[in-house]
């Protein structure tokens, strides 16, 4: 049986798969109207045994697209009655602080179509006034009158007592079956009545079109003679079923980036280093995570779209730190003579001037051209020429012009912006939390990673940089390796060792039932998944906390000297300080659940030993490094004719089909027994 | 701090992202570990990096807009006192004194210096909103003070730390002092653990570029600050502008109203702001120190320049400010001034008022121009644990000159500050809150209308007291080229025993069990003549209920099925 990843991003959809003993790879342009039709491509062009593939895993962009672009389903609300507009509300702020013609979020759903319904819980979860029944089935006719297609349910204090929301709910979906129905405890389990009502509405809204997308994907599939299963990548870093992600789509906001850092993490345990930055370097943005043992640090949550603007999504996500700086990012010239990269990209359309599609904004991948750095010839494997003159033309005119450099000097500048905006995402995830970076190692990867990791990794002092095999399609590769994955969270409230046994006890008993029911839904056999306790800490009178593992319920009762010291330490480690001794309260219990993979196929290929698999004559060209009049001679290699031990001293080029690895002068790289390459920086002072 | 050596452009751009970013790293490490609801939720803040003369190299993101005008003011202080070779690693300075820093004694400054090869070359500093200073005044919205010294404790740039070991005597009388010691004093320590990461930052910056480096690009960054500014004011047409609007009263002479008259002085790229014929400075505490003042024309002047880009000292060169001392936002020292922000963004938008007829196509109309909140306070019946629940609400914005207002937002003092939200108030507070929602009608008719303010009703669980502040009650949010007023600000009290009561500003009511208390907020001006409104828009915004048919029809002499006629409001 086969394993094969597919990863639909904004321009290409990659491939990776694992059939009878080797890899597949493919990359075919995306297919925004029909996705489907790009995974089939994709699937074809790997020439893949559809009827042989025991798990497909995929990411997309769909739900994400969907709220970006609000093209979501016609969406109502229901809320308790008196807060009909705590969606619209929000939380009052203007991020945009100076901007009196400021804009905030505009909800997903329109007031019209927001409706009251008496019921009113409290926040200890004691019932004030019934649930009007009568009043949600007038509102379910009202709402199928209306031509409405999703409806968010989100009752006050429902994270606590959910009573009310499951009455509601099971009132629309026996009655009104046609309404894809979203409950917000069903999908968040924490007060804040705003953020919660938003996660709610996104699911609404993009709950019908993902559905309609991932019920044809299967189908196309299930036409194939297809019989294993289907995983959806979540943000969370782990992966659903394809029948959780039609009912829980808003769990897949980001499918793709997520998938390359589990890759990362996993080379990371695989070479042994417990401290290491992974750096995506795609198009349009660079993102970075710190991965510590493994792992990746996970998130209670952000906004889906600009900082102002977005929409609140409360569910946990990888934390990974995005700035909009990428291969397609435009440069330009601001008013005051400054130059600038970004945050606007060319994206796949018209892209960069050197596609010679007609763009007239010089981007960064235009400047790596213009420095020698990229070749015209070889980029995607050939598959597609990088006009220089093109290039160069565009800097000339749109930067180095109008601040009086050479068209280099200017090319150089473009990419020296670039590095340092994407430097400080790789900062803010390792020096900002207090990783020395001296002693981290970088793993790069994207299509445009490898060729400004090293920059990066000098630019804040990081001595190793790793590019592992198949740098351009490592987000479809990780997401072979994504465990499935579910989070539950639970309000507890109560002080540290004071909290009733009884309750503590509950609680995990009763997350430990609920994924317990879900490992059943999902047909997994007994006894294979994982499970890990957290409870979220803070001093008292604090009100943001942190989690901390808790193996038991006694870890919060009786026995809680470990759980309040790894708390203090967790604290000060984030903020500078710790008060030890201060009273530590209980917020939330948290678990995750996790089922390890069976066969680790994709992370025994990462460390099976590496045989060249082509044979190429070295070439050599001028490549500008550090002073634009100064072009360096450099190797240029290709890296599938490279046998492990290789050691190439820079400046040189290691040129494979989806990407190209910047060695700057003096730098070494070093071919791994398992093929990656081990970059160790010249030591800097 | 010179600009003659030029730097170079990609250190200039680098060093740029850094110093933000490390105020803005400075502001997360604070608004994460706070024990106040007005620094971790209401985001009631500022942080930022001060150079060795006492100037803004950067703020965060976010946060207070008024609070970008004073840290340096603040850390000024403070090298005077003690000299910049008075400072020592490991120090950590506490600053709220009301004569120099002119803001209520709440929000403490604390700053920490920054060492580069043994000498001062920065600071690093940071201020937040105490839930409490001592003195009379129990959370924001009380008018029972009439001078600084029954507002609270002022500490004048005291060295809390002394080269890292505490000043144990100023601890204790800050924990003897305050209402909610452990909350202040966490505060606190959020504060100290925030400027440290700053210095630390700033102190790294120096080591990998060089001093002279780094202060040579920001030199330059504040240079092209200025020009940017310049250049906006540039575009302006010269001349005098004036406008004048006015406060109900000042919280003690109820019958008093308060004048607020500026006059903007346009000259190249020069822009004068002149506070000269504003009210003097009044009984209540409705005062601020210069830096009130100060806020108000930077806030003003930043919108109408430089509304995207990050703050520093370049981006107010181009403006001077004309303020004699007395008047209502310079206040003589020893003046009351805990309810120093609350003109602000009267004055704020009474400014860009005066320049609407020079900017037509920049201006909106009048905004809700309070700062909006309600305090309640009491011991918990369940301990008698003292309790104070303090939240920030918005209002309206005024209809703009292309689309209509946005509505229930934070003042224009009020940047990323948020409310607490409805199910943690519950949470922590006696209350249930019934409802919280748009009001009805409140948005000023217009071609583009007004933007909505806001209902809340919290019922009380149990005895305990409320503060009403509803300002701008008899001086409407203003409608500009023909639109109407927006609703204004009041309190209602509707007691258990069934009577009702209209409030504006009275301090310290005692409520009992089942009482409910209303705030209605205002709403926005519109802009244009109503009768210029879209049908179509008339249309959405009676299905939506944002208006009422009957505002329908007097407004906009609109009814469903007839033909509109020309409404009798105009």
């Amino acid at each position: 049986m086969s394993i094969v990843g597919v990863d639909i991003g904004g321009t290409f959809t990659d491939l990776v798969g694992y059939e009878n003993g080797r890899i597949i790879t493919s990359k075919t342009s995306t297919v925004p109207a029909d996705p489907t039709e790009g995974v089939a491509e994709s699937l074809r062009l790997a020439n893949c045994d559809i009827s042989a593939i025991g798990e497909l895993l995929h990411g997309s962009t769909i739900a994400i697209n969907t709220v970006l672009e609000r093209k979501g389903a016609k969406t109502a609300l229901i809320t308790t009655e008196g807060f009909r507009d705590i969606y619209a509300i929000g939380r009052n702020n203007r991020p945009d602080a100076f901007n009196i013609m400021f804009k905030r979020p505009r909800p997903l759903v329109t007031r019209d179509l927001t409706f009251e319904v008496a019921g009113r819980m409290t926040a200890t979860g004691e019932e004030l006034t019934p649930l009007d029944e009568a009043r949600v089935v007038a509102l379910g006719e009202q709402m199928v009158k209306l031509g409405v297609e999703a409806v968010a349910v989100c009752f006050m204090h429902a994270y606590n007592n959910p009573a009310h929301e499951v009455a509601a709910g099971a009132i629309l979906r026996s009655r009104f079956p046609k309404l894809f129905v979203t409950l917000s405890h069903e999908i968040l389990r924490e007060y804040r009545e705003y953020e919660r009502t938003s996660t709610t509405a996104l699911n609404a809204f993009v709950g019908p079109r993902v559905d309609g997308y991932l019920g044809r994907l299967e189908r196309f599939v299930l036409d194939r003679k297809f019989a294993g299963k289907i995983q959806i990548m979540r943000s969370n870093g782990g992966t659903m079923s394809i029948d959780r992600a039609r009912r829980e789509p808003v769990g897949m906001m980001e499918s793709g980036p997520v998938a390359g850092m589990i890759g990362a993490g996993r080379l990371a345990s695989l070479m042994g280093w417990d401290s290491v930055i992974g750096f995506d370097m795609g198009g349009t943005t660079a993102k970075a995570t710190l991965i510590t043992g493994g792992l990746a640090p996970i998130e209670e949550g952000y906004v889906i779209g600009d900082e102002f603007t977005g929409q609140p999504m409360q569910l946990p996500v990888v934390d990974i730190v995005e700035v909009g700086a990428g291969g397609g990012s435009i440069a330009w010239v601001d008013a005051t003579g400054g130059l600038r990269v970004g945050p606007v990209s060319a994206g796949a359309d018209p892209g960069p001037v050197c596609y010679g599609r007609g763009a007239e904004e010089p981007v960064v991948t235009d400047a790596d051209l213009v420095l020698g750095r990229l070749n015209g010839d070889r980029f995607l494997g050939g598959a597609m020429h990088l006009d220089r003159g093109l290039a160069a033309a565009a800097i000339q005119k749109k930067i180095a012009e109008p601040l009086g450099l050479e068209t280099v000097e200017a090319a150089l500048g473009v990419a020296r912006i670039a590095d340092a905006a994407m430097s400080l995402a790789v900062r803010a995830v390792s020096v900002n939390r207090g990783i020395d970076p001296r002693d981290a190692v970088m793993i790069a990867f994207g299509g445009a990673g490898p060729l400004h990791a090293i920059a990066i990794a000098k630019e804040i002092y990081i001595p190793t940089v790793v590019i592992p095999k198949l740098p351009g399609n490592f987000s479809a590769l990780g997401m072979l390796m994504a465990e499935w994955r579910q989070d539950f969270v639970r309000t507890l409230f109560g002080q540290l060792a004071k909290v009733a046994v009884a309750d503590a006890e509950r609680a995990f008993a009763e997350l430990r039932q609920a994924g317990e029911e879900i490992l059943l839904a999902d047909r997994f056999a007994p006894g294979i998944a994982h499970f890990a306790f957290a409870a979220d800490l803070r001093y008292r009178g604090q009100e943001h906390t942190i989690p901390i593992p808790v193996p038991d319920a006694a870890a919060l009762t009786t026995d809680t000297a470990a759980t309040s010291a790894l708390f203090d330490e967790q604290h000060d480690k984030r903020y500078g300080h710790a008060e030890t001794g201060q009273l530590i309260e209980i917020v939330n219990l948290r678990l995750v659940v996790t089922v390890p993979r069976m066969e680790d196929t994709i992370g025994e290929w990462l460390s099976q030993p590496w045989e060249p698999t082509e044979t190429a004559i070295e070439q050599s060209r001028k490549v500008v490094f550090e002073d634009p009049a100064k072009p360096v001679d450099a190797r240029v290699l290709w890296r599938p004719a490279l046998p492990a031990g290789t050691e190439i001293v820079g400046p040189a080029v290691i040129e494979e089909p989806n990407s190209t690895i910047l060695i700057h002068p003096g730098d070494t790289a070093r071919i791994t027994a398992a093929g990656h390459i081990v970059v160790t920086l010249a030591p800097q002072e | 701090m010179s600009s003659n050596t030029k730097a170079h452009p990609i250190t200039v751009e680098v060093i740029r992202n850094a110093i933000n970013a490390y105020a803005d790293e400075m502001a997360l490490a604070l608004c994460k570990s706070a024990y106040n609801m007005m620094i971790y939720e209401v985001r009631d803040y500022c942080c930022g990096l001060i150079d060795s003369q006492a100037r803004m190299i950067s703020q965060n993101k976010g946060g207070l807009p008024i609070f970008l005008a004073d840290l340096g003011i603040a850390v000024q202080d403070g090298i005077e006192r003690y000299g910049l070779e008075g400072f020592v690693p490991g120090d950590v300075v506490i600053m709220n004194h009301g004569g120099v820093c002119g803001q209520h004694l709440n929000n403490v400054v604390i700053y920490v210096p920054c060492f580069h090869e043994g000498k001062v070359i920065g600071f690093a500093a940071n201020r937040a909103h105490w839930v409490d200073i001592g003195g009379s005044r129990i959370g924001f919205g009380s008018l029972v003070s009439s001078d600084i010294f029954s507002e609270g404790l002022q500490f004048r740039s005291l060295k809390l730390y002394e080269g890292g070991k505490r000043n144990e005597t100023l601890w204790q009388i800050i924990l003897d002092n305050v209402r909610f010691p452990d909350s202040a004093l966490g505060d606190l320590r959020a504060q100290i653990a925030s400027c440290q990461l700053g210095a630390r930052r700033y102190g790294e910056l120096a080591k990998r570029y060089g001093t002279e480096t780094v202060e040579s690009c920001i030199a330059t960054i504040w240079d092209k600050a200025e020009l940017e500014a310049r250049a906006a004011v540039e575009a302006m047409p010269d001349g005098t502008y004036e406008a004048e609007s006015f406060l109900d009263n000042d919280g003690r002479n109820l019958d008093t109203p308060i004048r607020i008259k500026v006059k903007v002085i346009i000259k190249g790229s020069q822009m004068t702001i002149d506070f000269s014929e504003l009210n003097d400075q009044v009984e209540g505490p409705l005062n601020s120190g210069y830096s009130g003042g100060l806020a108000a024309a930077r806030v003003a002047f930043k919108c109408l320049t430089q509304p995207q880009a990050p703050v520093n000292e370049g981006c107010f060169r181009s403006l001077e400010l004309i303020l004699p001392e007395g008047k209502m936002l310079n206040a003589r020292p020893g003046t009351a001034i805990g309810q120093w922000s609350v003109a602000l963004p009267t004055i704020i938008d009474t400014i860009l008022l005066a320049l609407a007829p020079a900017l037509p196509d920049q201006i909106p109309a009048g905004h809700k121009g309070d700062m909006g909140g309600y305090t309640f306070f009491g011991a918990r019946a369940s301990d008698g644990r003292r309790f104070v629940l303090m939240n920030i609400y918005g209002g309206g914005w005024g209809g703009r000159p292309h689309e209509d207002g946005e509505s229930a937002s934070v003042s224009i003092c009020q940047g990323d500050v948020r409310n607490a939200p409805c199910e943690l108030q519950e949470i922590q507070y006696p209350f249930i809150i019934e409802s919280c929602s748009l009001r009805q009608d409140s948005g000023g008719a217009g071609k583009f209308r007004g933007g909505l303010g806001g209902e809340m009703t919290l019922r009380a669980l149990q005895k305990c007291f409320v503060h009403f502040n509803a300002e701008r009650t008899k001086c409407p949010p203003w409608g500009l080229g023909g639109g109407l007023s927006g609703a204004t600000n009041m309190g209602v009290i509707r007691r258990a025993n069934g009577t009702e009561e209209i409030v504006y500003k009275r301090s310290g009511v005692p409520l009992d069990e089942g009482d409910r208390v209303t705030f209605l907020t205002a709403g926005g001006g519109g802009w244009g003549k109503p009768r210029e409104r879209d049908t179509a828009a008339i249309e959405d915004d009676l299905r939506k209920g944002y208006i009422s048919s009957e505002a329908a029809k007097r407004d906009y002499g609109y009814v469903a099925g007839a033909a509109r006629t020309d409404q009798a409001a105009e």
